[in-house]
């Protein structure tokens, strides 16, 4: 394996791996959805 | 009016369903041998670039636009693209959104059978490939195994003398396609895609682990080892750069692999609720697809077949095609692999768990379109879709005879439509909807934004983009297909043209049905009005709902 295989499976890998930790990390961290009650009194 | 009731249980659910949509066959056996025959690592330029001008923002617009038409009532993309490109042309246009997962489920879950067919195989002691045979006689006998299996030689095969095997297989695959899409979203597709999802992960880690713990498994052909095999599939080529194929074929493959212009993405965003975030969840579908796709499929196939079969059996593998790679020479490699029985097993069982979570996204958009149009239930679209899943299916196992239906098909819906439905999108979309309102409509309940670059991408490059590699598929491509028919010594091909046909006018027929329908119960069909919800509050809703009729 040539040092360009290298650098483009380590760069290519790294890159997916990093985008679907940082988006599971903002979906699973996102604050939980807070669910309005019934707005009994009309305000 | 029937409305549906149909929604999501979970955020992450609704994004597993969507990554499960898009994680398929394709890429595990498509993408590794495109990249590897076009370039290698140097393939992954033109690769991201088309992932970020032509999927990312592609699938943003899908899941906006879904769930825009959502918000009015209106879950099939018929109905959904007529609300976004405001009249009937794009409604009737739209109708691709429910032809092509329903045509491509015809054949799509006979594929899915095979994948539980060979699984079973491994679980009984894998397909008999005798090792000590010269490579030649082993590839040709796992092809026989398959050729067989799948009927390739004869027509009808599957159906003489008694009940064959392949036939079993995919009658159980497809009952348990029908099983889940009739539990409905929530129990049914979120609940199997939050354990399968995992679960294939967990298969394709596994095998990966095995192939890259391989070393040298043959002392007296050190060349062959794993460094080499991931040189096979990663040492760039520069000079493929500047070959139009290698950019036609890299875009052609995001496109397919993140399952964008399908119709399935609208229809499941259209039952998120108007704060539900779709710019934070298109992205992380996305990038559940890409971590299936370069992540494992990049790094198992081509080295596998490097370490056992060589350079030439690489090099064959990639040229081999999805089915090709898949059922024939990987069934070589895991006959020479240490535990390569089990090997086999998990790895098929993780194609079957890719293509079942597909197969259940074509389902879904089709029932929602009949069960909305026609005003019907789940237990009457389910019937009315499994009728014309059968018939269809039935038809490409029938004309089994050098894959000639499922080619057909595959050719002429599974891709050529493709490209039409999403150049139709991103048009409604960035021209028709308008691009700004798109983005503000994108950005509402959104966790994250979407960048100001994405503005000139969506509405300049991915169109252009678009056009430019249809041209060339159609260049390339489009000749032989028309010579194919048209030379052709069988009818077949005519015969899945005409079924193509057949379906493609009984879903505007229904569409026509439903858009009569949906008028006469004040839908806002031809998106002229805003949504409920962004009404000015000064009017009271029934005053709104009454104007609306009006």
């Amino acid at each position: 394996m040539t040092t360009g295989g290298w650098i483009f499976m380590l760069v290519s890998v790294g890159f997916v791996v990093s985008l679907v930790t940082y988006c599971y990390y903002r979906v699973l961290t996102a604050p939980k959805e807070i669910v309005e009650p019934p707005d009994a009194l009309g305000m | 009016m029937t409305t549906s009731k149909q929604q999501w249980g979970s955020r992450v659910g609704v994004i597993l369903a969507v990554s499960g949509s898009a994680v398929g066959l394709g890429n595990f056996l498509r993408f590794p041998g495109q990249a590897a025959a076009n370039g290698g690592g140097s393939f992954m330029i033109p690769y991201f670039i088309a992932l970020l001008c032509l999927g990312i923002p592609i699938g943003w617009a899908e899941w906006t636009m879904g769930r825009y038409g959502g918000r009015k009532g209106l879950h099939s993309a018929p109905a959904v693209l007529g609300v976004i490109g405001r009249g009937p042309i794009a409604r009737y246009l739209g109708t691709a959104g429910v032809l092509i997962p329903l045509v491509v489920y015809f054949y799509y879950v006979l594929v899915e059978s095979w994948c539980l067919a060979y699984f079973w195989q491994y679980l009984r002691g894998g397909l008999g490939i005798d090792t000590a045979a010269p490579i030649a006689d082993q590839a040709a006998a796992s092809t026989s195994f398959y050729y067989d299996f799948i009927g390739y030689e004869f027509d009808g095969v599957m159906f003489g003398g008694g009940l064959h095997e392949s036939v079993v297989f995919w009658a159980i695959t497809f009952t348990i396609n029908v099983f889940f899409v009739y539990r409905g979203l929530s129990k049914g597709i979120e609940s199997f895609c939050r354990w399968a999802m995992p679960l294939m992960a967990l298969c394709a880690l596994f095998v990966l682990v095995r192939v890259l713990t391989l070393g040298t498994p043959d002392p007296t052909q050190p060349e062959q080892n794993v460094v080499n095999g991931l040189g096979a599939m990663w040492n760039p080529d520069l000079e493929a750069l500047a070959r139009p194929q290698t950019w036609l074929a890299a875009a052609g493959q995001i496109f397919f692999s993140l399952s964008v212009g399908f119709g399935v993405i609208i229809n499941y965003s259209s039952y998120l609720r108007r704060k539900d975030d779709v710019v934070l969840s298109g992205l992380t579908a996305s990038s559940t697809n890409e971590l299936f796709e370069v992540g494992f499929g990049g790094l198992i196939t081509i080295p596998a077949a490097f370490i056992f079969l060589g350079a030439s059996g690489a090099i064959a593998a990639a040229q081999a095609g999805s089915f090709g790679l898949g059922f024939q020479t990987l069934p070589v490699v895991f006959a020479h692999m240490p535990a390569g029985n089990l090997i086999g097993g998990i790895w098929f069982l993780m194609l079957f768990l890719a293509a079942i979570t597909s197969s259940l996204s074509m389902l879904q958009p089709v029932m929602a379109f009949f069960e909305e149009s026609l005003g019907v239930g789940r237990k009457v679209s389910t019937t009315v879709v499994t009728l014309i899943g059968l018939a269809g299916s039935l038809f490409v196992i029938w004309f089994s005879k050098g894959s000639a239906a499922l080619g057909t098909l595959d050719f002429w819906v599974g891709t050529l439509l493709i490209y039409v439905l999403a150049g139709v999108q991103i048009i409604c979309f960035g021209w028709v909807f308008g691009v700004d309102r798109g983005l503000k409509e994108a950005h509402q309940g959104a966790q994250m934004r979407i960048p100001r670059i994405f503005r000139f991408i969506i509405k300049y490059v991915a169109p252009l983009y678009l056009i430019v590699i249809f041209i060339g598929f159609c260049w390339k491509d489009l000749p032989g297909a028309v010579r194919g028919i048209l030379e052709s010594e069988s009818a077949v091909p005519m015969y899945s043209l005409l079924l193509i046909l057949a379906v493609a006018t009984l879903i505007v027929v229904v569409t026509a049905i439903g858009a009569r329908r949906w008028h006469a119960a004040g839908y806002d069909l031809d998106g002229l009005r805003l949504p409920e919800d962004e009404q000015p509050e000064s009017v009271p809703p029934t005053a709104r709902r009454e104007g609306a009729r009006a």
